[in-house]
This record gives structure tokens, C-alpha cells and sequence, in this order.
């Protein structure tokens, strides 16, 4: 489903308002490893609505974002939100993505993915490694998803959310 | 089979997705200070407004700007707010940052620290800086070393702490006698982190709970801030060097507010190595005293002959030799008439 004309611009504001509650809200929230990541809500629920290529260049300027707020490894969110934009938005044709239920999983996926490659393209021990995938990545992930899940069931008739799980 | 349209969109997909993918990896090839310059780029332009925002959201949070307002307004509020936890958190940081700067002999510049949600927040920090500040310049806390500004904006910088694998530190022990060189361990990941103490003596040995501190050899960091304490020896390294674990005495991940320290002003040392046109100040200096020196002497030789002439004129004017002791210089010049009028 590529999104409308008219449906383009309510995406446009639902992102709006993830960008400013990803700069505004969650600095308010609990520690920041594991508080929500509102800008990946927003890149996928663009990806999972949008064609490959543009999901791919949205994932790029998001992740040129977090590598610039957090310059560890530059290029290294860059690359890992490029390729979990391009892989959402080709996963879309495999699910639905008009549920809920696969609109959470994706997203937790994603962030899960994104820290996976972050950490790996970054270069780290293997102890860090086993402790980003198995402890902070499921928790950003599972608290990111469940964010998702508010957000849009927020804005469910925009997004057309099907809510017989 | 696919439209040409379709087609055309998927071969556009691939394109970008194609030019994305090689964006992002030379951007993780391109060398480390090009990174941050663009990195620091997009912070000072296009991000200007989300860093802003954030800040104020980190305000928020710490109820700094809202603490200013109740204390001036609501007192009982105040009170009331300061057991919320967070609060509390921030009071007792804010208050060992006050009990810090009251000690600090150097400069500083005091900052706010803006944590992302990155699985890389701790090995970077953005901070936001409420002066101006340069590379190489370290990052303390009340508890001790943060780490070093990797790169400054005008109001902001990125701060490399001690869980980057790059970071290093001079060190030595609190009783002065193991000098070596603190790391981040090869098993740290960002918020667990750990801190060993490398490159030691073999034949010396720490107690657990020795403390570590920088020893300022290198120049970028002052001696003296705590570094860690020592959780027991890591490996021994053939018996030539013993690795220690140490407990670090920052945590990058639960920091809100930290100091920049300055370099101090030094003062000219100039006088100290005279080069050519020095020696020749310093000369012509020497030489203008001693004109002086000189000009003085013969003054008071002048001084002293026209005396002795004068002592020495002075019998030709009467018979009296012995002019009366309690008479002042000038007397036998001015008493001839009695002595005549004595003959």
C-alpha cells in the first residue's frame, strides 16, 4: 500500500509528532538504553508504508541523525537504518501490515536489528555484544514496540490499523 | 511479470537504495575527524532545533529551569519536589558539582549532558556547553573522570568517556608507588563497563581497593582525578607486567551534569629561555644602570673635591685654624670679622 496524496500529509504529522516526542518526551523518561526510540517508530511505520527506495533514503537520514547525536562510529546508524528501512518496507509484501500485532513485531525487530548492526559496525567485545543483544536490545526493543503499538492505536483510522488480532 | 512502471520504480528503488548503502559505508570508512566535523556540521545546522529541544526536555527532566521559578514563588513546592527521586538525584549531583568547583584551582566550563537512545551512548556523549571549549580537554564529574571532548561546537560538544576503546589515561596509585596506564577492559560494554590498570610493574603489588588517579603525565589530563579502585589483578602478562581491574569511578551512563576543565592561563615564561634580542634588552638594560651607576659617582666625587676645596680655601680668609666643633660647615666662612676684631 504506497500512501496517498492524502494520507501522505497525516503520515507527515504522525512523524512530527515522533520526532518531538522522540527530543522532547523521551529525555523525561527513564535511562536512555532502554527508553523508547520514537525516531525508529517513525521510520518504520514510514518503511512499512512507503516503497523500498524511499524507505531505504529515510533510513538514511535517520540514522546520518543518530550518528550525528552520538558520534561513536560515524556511518555505522547510518548504514544499520538504511538497510532495516529497505528490509521493512520489502517485509510488508510478505505481511500485513494493516495489523497490529505484525506492526509491533516489526518494530521491535527493527530496533532489535538496528542496535545489532550499530553494535557490530561499531566494533566491540564479545561480552558487550552478548549484553546489547540479550539484555538492552530486547528491553529498547520490546519498550519501542509497545510505544509503536500506542502510537498507533492512537491514530489508528489514519494508519488503518486492523485491530482483530 | 512486472509494468515498465513497475519496473522503473523497482529499478529507482534499488538505485537508492544502492546510493544509501554506499553513503553509509563510506561515511563508516571515512577517517575519524572528518566523521566528527560533519557529525558537528549537522549538529550546529540542520539539528540545531532537535538539540535545542532536547535540552530543553533535559531541563524538564532535572527541573532545573522549573526549580529556579519555585524557588523564587513556591518554597513549600520546592520542598515537596525534592523527594521525587529524580529530583534528589539531581540535587546531590548539582550540590557535589558546587562542592567540586569550590575546589577546582583550574578554569572550567560547566555542561549538561544529552543522552540518546544509541547502544553507543556511553562510549560518546553529547554535551551541552555553556562556554567554550576544545578538543583534548578533560570531562570530570564529582565522582571523577568522565573522559575528554572529542570535538566542541559553539554550544554543544560530543565527549569521547573512558568506555570508548580508544580512551587511555596516565595513572598512578593513590600511594605513589605503581605508575601505568588505565583503559577501558577488553570484556566492557557500554553501561557495565570496567576499567583496567595496564603497563604496571611486576614486582609491586595494589590492594583491592587502592585507589587509582591521573597522574598527569601527557598534559591533557591534570593529576589527581580519580580514575577507579582496584577490583583485584586482571591477568599477569608473563611475568613481566600485572593488569589490574579497577571499579570505575564515573559512570558516563548515570551522569546529568559534569565540568570541562580548562587549560590554566600560563604565565609568560619568556624571561626564562632569552633569546638573541632578549640578551640584547637585557644588555642594554645592564648598560643603562650602569650609566646611572656611573653618572651617581661622579656626582659625589664632584661632590666631595668641591667640599675639599672649600675646606681647603677656607684658612686663607683668618688666622683661625680650629673653627669651634659645634659649628656648622659653612662657619668659617662666615666668622672672620670676630677673630680680626679679637686681634
Amino acid at each position: 500500500m504506497t500512501v496517498g496524496r492524502a494520507s501522505r500529509a497525516q503520515l507527515v504529522l504522525v512523524l512530527a509528532v515522533l520526532a518531538i516526542l522522540h527530543f522532547y518526551v523521551r529525555p523525561r523518561l527513564w535511562d536512555a538504553r532502554v527508553s523508547p526510540d520514537f525516531l525508529m517508530v517513525a521510520l518504520m511505520v514510514y518503511a512499512m508504508r512507503s516503497r523500498p527506495g524511499d524507505a531505504a533514503i529515510a533510513g538514511f537520514v535517520i540514522g546520518l541523525i543518530a550518528d550525528a547525536l552520538s558520534p561513536a562510529r560515524f556511518g555505522a546508524g547510518a548504514l544499520a537504518c538504511t538497510l532495516v528501512a529497505y528490509a521493512a518496507s520489502w517485509g510488508r509484501a510478505v505481511f500485513f501490515a494493516d495489523n497490529l500485532l505484525v506492526n509491533a513485531g516489526m518494530i521491535a525487530a527493527g530496533v532489535w536489528l538496528r542496535n545489532l548492526i550499530v553494535v557490530v559496525a561499531s566494533g566491540t567485545s564479545q561480552a558487550a555484544f552478548i549484553a546489547e543483544l540479550g539484555i538492552y536490545g530486547p528491553l529498547q526493543a520490546l519498550i519501542t514496540a509497545v510505544a509503536g503499538v500506542l502510537i498507533l492505536l492512537a491514530f489508528r483510522e489514519w494508519f488503518a490499523i486492523r485491530l482483530d488480532v | 511479470m512486472l509494468r515498465a512502471s513497475d519496473r522503473t520504480f523497482s529499478r529507482r528503488d534499488t538505485v537508492s537504495f544502492l546510493v544509501c548503502l554506499g553513503l553509509s559505508v563510506v561515511g563508516l570508512f571515512l577517517p575519524s575527524g572528518w566523521g566528527a566535523s560533519v557529525a558537528a556540521t549537522l549538529r550546529d545546522s540542520a539539528l540545531t532545533p532537535f538539540v535545542w529541544l532536547q535540552a530543553r526536555a533535559e531541563e524538564g527532566r532535572t527541573s532545573r529551569a522549573r526549580f529556579r521559578a519555585v524557588t523564587a514563588e513556591r518554597d513549600s513546592a520546592a520542598f515537596a519536589a525534592q523527594f521525587l527521586p529524580a529530583i534528589a538525584a539531581e540535587n546531590r549531583q548539582l550540590r557535589s558539582l558546587l562542592g567540586l568547583r569550590a575546589h577546582l584551582q583550574t578554569p572550567y566550563v560547566p555542561a549538561e549532558v544529552l543522552h540518546q537512545s544509541s547502544p553507543t551512548d556511553a562510549r560518546m556523549l553529547l554535551v551541552r556547553i555553556a562556554g567554550p571549549v576544545a578538543p583534548f580537554e578533560p570531562v570530570v564529574s564529582p565522582d571523577g573522570l568522565v573522559g575528554v571532548v572529542s570535538s566542541a561546537g559553539h554550544d554543544q560538544a560530543s565527549v569521547m568517556t573512558w568506555a570508548h576503546p580508544e580512551f587511555r589515561v596516565s595513572a598512578y596509585s593513590a600511594d605513589g608507588r605503581v605508575f601505568g596506564m588505565v583503559a577501558p577492559s577488553s570484556g566492557s560494554s557500554g553501561t557495565d563497563a570496567g576499567l583496567e590498570f595496564r603497563s604496571t610493574s611486576y614486582r609491586d603489588t595494589l590492594a583491592s581497593g587502592t585507589q587509582i588517579l591521573s597522574s598527569g603525565l601527557g598534559g591533557v589530563y591534570p593529576k589527581g582525578i580519580p580514575l577507579g579502585e582496584v577490583l583485584g589483578i586482571a591477568r599477569e602478562q608473563a611475568g613481566w607486567e600485572r593488569v589490574y581491574r579497577l571499579r570505575p569511578a564515573a559512570n558516563p551512563s548515570a551522569v546529568t551534569h559534569v565540568l570541562i576543565l580548562r587549560p590554566p592561563q600560563a604565565a609568560s615564561v619568556t624571561a626564562a629561555f632569552p633569546g638573541d634580542s632578549m640578551l640584547a634588552a637585557l644588555r642594554a638594560d645592564s648598560a643603562r644602570r650602569q650609566r646611572l651607576a656611573d653618572s651617581l659617582l661622579r656626582v659625589r666625587i664632584a661632590d666631595s673635591v668641591l667640599r675639599a676645596h672649600l675646606r681647603d680655601s677656607t684658612p686663607a680668609a683668618g688666622p683661625v685654624r680650629q673653627p669651634p666643633p659645634a659649628a656648622p660647615r659653612a662657619a668659617p666662612v662666615t666668622r672672620p670679622a670676630p677673630v680680626d676684631s679679637a686681634r
